[in-house]
């Protein structure tokens, strides 16, 4: 481009005919390049991959395997909207980033991969189940688990405070004091550069509230969920179109968030993670939340939907722990007191910089409610854990989903005989430390704590290996019996035949057992093994409650 | 509980050298330019020095690793004390590998990977090649044993 304009000095009009060309040619490159990108993308769904094919100039073929497809997202922007396309996310394990995108596909034909990749995801997870059953899974009971009021959604604008915004305008600003400073009016008092401090923050609060809200708003609006058999589908937004599932068995932890104003007004915030991505996670902010806002009860039949946890009693850390949380906000309170006062000395001002000394009446308050919130609970199946003095989070984690079991101590932990137990999970999410912890217990405590989630995961794990083997002995004999049923099915048509073959036999009654065994002999044989599992998985039922109540015994 | 093979010590120590070597000489040349006296980074320096020769030794102190029956045990850290489990059923794939200033002290570490957050974080260091890559079999096959047909 610097060419063409350096050229337009010496060539006059040929100069800006070359401009137009170089643009026109710049253009036809690009559209053709377009083009090309997209008569040379396809996607063909195989019997157990997706596979796609893309690349102008060096092409590239994935396949991916159903087996590891988390999620599949439709999204769609406002001009996809108006052309009535829409571009289909596929989301694998492993990774927070997309693993393909189809771009440019029109909205029925986003659905209908939808629909097939679940199908076909399904099909392969039961290789068993016949093609009826699999059939018949195409059309799941669809049931509107949430759906977001009007009045909510206004609720999650007014609470969607976001800080990140306030943090910019501040950091901007902060590297632009020393420049203001000499501006202000040589004679600036105190109390003028206080109030001026004032409304600049007060503006800066008021500008990060409406943009979270706003953002918020367009974000959930009309954000609905529903329930099919085995996954979550959601739905949100209001300029970019989200819709996108969340597999059942993919769910790692389920996030219950609030805070002082949610708890006054019966709010709570739910927020599901699976391995490898958060749902929605390309929106700007509040993202992992699955249901941004909703009554306290809602959201926790919501979670008991998901996850039947029953209502966790949690064990919080021992008292004394309440006078290191008070040092520990007394300490941060001085220290910005320190920078105040410093800054005041360096430049000469006379501003209160005692003030943020005030907070220490607040922090005994402070240091209580976080102890208060903190704790864990184990629960038959799912460790709870929660912390949070402002924003209080409880994660609810399945013992099965637990991925390594970490206890650390620091010095200062030591010094107050407290430890961490942090239960980690394959979660996108927990990248930032948001695992499930049990913060500052005992540190008797921490020891057995940890063994016993070790425990308790491989004792989940083996429930769960049984459970598979019993639906997976169960699927057979279902076959089984549906094959037995044709068999018989044959056996009505095939007797005329039979008789037919021997007339000699003149005993009618000996004439239809007969042929019975005949054509079922085949399978008997293989299916014996098969049949007589019955009792036997009875049984294993029971070792397998037997086993669940010995490692209770244990602890 | 096994500890480490006591040559891990040297690799730190020299790890901790290098570091207060290079931090005094940015101390120095940078006080040399401001014109402030010469001593004070020369005496951070041997102080940081001293504290990551200490950290060093305790640090292979206090390091130890052990396999269970279905999981694999660590305990280690000076200033926080770290003990992790990691179930056999968890872990994805093990690597043994062995860095350059590993290999000058013939020592080798073995990674062990699980799906979890952190799960990188879990690298038993200071091991001597053979015992390193005798790890990662055994570990591997204790995972395929345990069998986790569910991992995520």
């Amino acid at each position: 481009m610097l060419f063409f304009i350096s050229s337009t000095g010496a060539g006059g009009l040929g100069g800006s005919v070359l401009i137009v060309l170089g643009a026109v040619g710049v253009l036809a490159v690009t559209v053709g390049y377009e083009l090309l990108y997209y008569q040379r993308f396809s996607y063909v769904l195989t019997d157990d991959t997706l596979d796609i094919h893309s690349g102008v100039v060096s092409r590239r073929d994935r396949e991916i395997p159903y087996r590891r497809i988390q999620n599949v997202d439709v999204s769609q922007n406002i001009v996809q909207r108006a052309l009535g396309i829409a571009a289909v996310n596929v989301e694998t394990a492993g990774g927070s980033s997309t693993e393909a995108v189809i771009q440019y596909v029109t909205v029925d034909a986003a659905e209908q991969l939808q629909t097939d990749v679940r199908r076909l995801k399904r099909r392969e997870r039961s290789d068993t189940a016949t093609d009826e059953e699999s059939k018949e899974a195409v059309a799941p009971d669809r049931e509107e688990l949430f759906s977001i009021e009007p009045s909510e959604l206004a609720l999650v604008g007014v609470f969607s405070f976001d800080p990140r915004v306030a943090g910019i305008i501040l950091a901007v600003l902060s590297g632009s004091i020393p420049f203001v400073s000499p501006a202000l009016p040589g004679d600036a008092t105190g109390v003028v550069l206080f109030v001026l401090l004032a409304i600049i923050g007060v503006s800066i609060i008021a500008l990060s509230w409406v943009v979270g809200a706003i953002s918020a708003v367009v974000n959930f609006w009309g954000f609905t969920l529903t329930r099919t058999e085995d996954e979550l589908q959601y739905e949100r937004g209001l300029l970019q179109r989200y819709s996108g599932t969340i597999p059942f068995d993919k769910i790692q932890t389920i996030t219950i968030e609030d805070n002082p104003l949610k708890r006054q007004f019966g709010y709570a915030t739910l927020g599901v993670e699976t391995a490898g991505y958060a749902p929605g996670q390309a929106g700007s902010r509040g993202s992992e939340a699955a249901v941004p806002l909703a009554t306290i009860d809602r959201v926790h039949r919501l979670a008991h939907e998901l996850e039947e946890f029953g209502i966790p009693e949690y064990t919080r850390p021992p008292k004394r722990i309440r006078i290191r949380y008070f040092i520990r906000y007394v300490m941060a309170i001085a220290v910005i007191s320190a920078v105040a006062f410093a800054i005041t000395w360096v430049y000469n001002i006379t501003f209160p910089w005692y003030l943020p000394l005030i907070a220490v009446l607040l922090s005994p308050i402070a240091a209580h409610y976080k102890w208060l919130h903190r704790g864990y609970w184990l629960g038959d199946d799912h460790l709870a854990a929660r912390s949070g003095f402002w924003t209080r989070q409880a994660k609810i984690v399945p013992y099965y989903r637990i991925q390594t079991v970490i206890d650390s101590r620091t010095i200062f932990q030591r010094r107050w005989d407290v430890g961490t137990v942090i239960a980690d999970t394959a979660g996108s999410l927990s990248v930032l430390g948001n695992d499930a912890a049990a913060i500052d217990i005992d540190e008797q405590e921490v020891s057995t704590l940890r063994e016993e989630l070790n425990d308790r995961l491989q004792a989940s794990l083996r429930k769960r290996e049984q459970q598979k083997a019993q639906e997976r002995e169960q699927r057979r004999l279902r076959a089984i019996e549906q094959q037995k049923a044709q068999a018989q099915g044959v056996d009505v048509a095939e007797p005329a035949s039979f008789e037919w073959a021997s007339p000699v036999d003149t005993d009618p009654e000996s004439a239809s057992p007969k042929p019975k065994p005949k054509p079922k002999s085949i399978d008997t044989d293989s299916l014996t093994p098969a049949i007589t599992p019955i009792p036997s998985s009875e049984d294993q039922h029971q070792s397998d409650t037997d086993e669940s109540t010995e490692s209770d015994t244990n602890t | 509980m096994k500890s480490l093979h006591p040559r891990i010590r040297i690799l730190w120590v020299v790890r901790a050298v290098i570091f207060a070597v290079i931090i005094g000489a940015i101390g120095t040349a940078g006080a040399q330019t401001l014109g402030a006296p010469i001593w004070i980074p020369i005496i951070f320096a041997v102080l940081l020095l001293l504290l990551g020769v200490v950290h060093s030794l305790l640090r292979y102190r206090k390091w130890g690793y052990e396999i269970r029956d279905d999981s694999l045990y660590l305990e280690r850290g000076v200033l926080t004390e770290v003990r992790t489990v990691v179930p056999l059923v968890r872990i994805q794939h093990v690597d043994s590998r062995r860095s350059a200033l590993e290999r000058t002290v013939g020592l080798a570490s073995t990674v062990v990977y699980t799906a979890g957050s952190r799960g990188a974080d879990v690298r038993i260091p200071g091991l001597e090649p053979d015992t390193a890559s005798d790890l990662r079999e055994r570990l591997k096959g204790l995972a395929i044993e345990a069998d986790g047909e569910d991992a995520v």
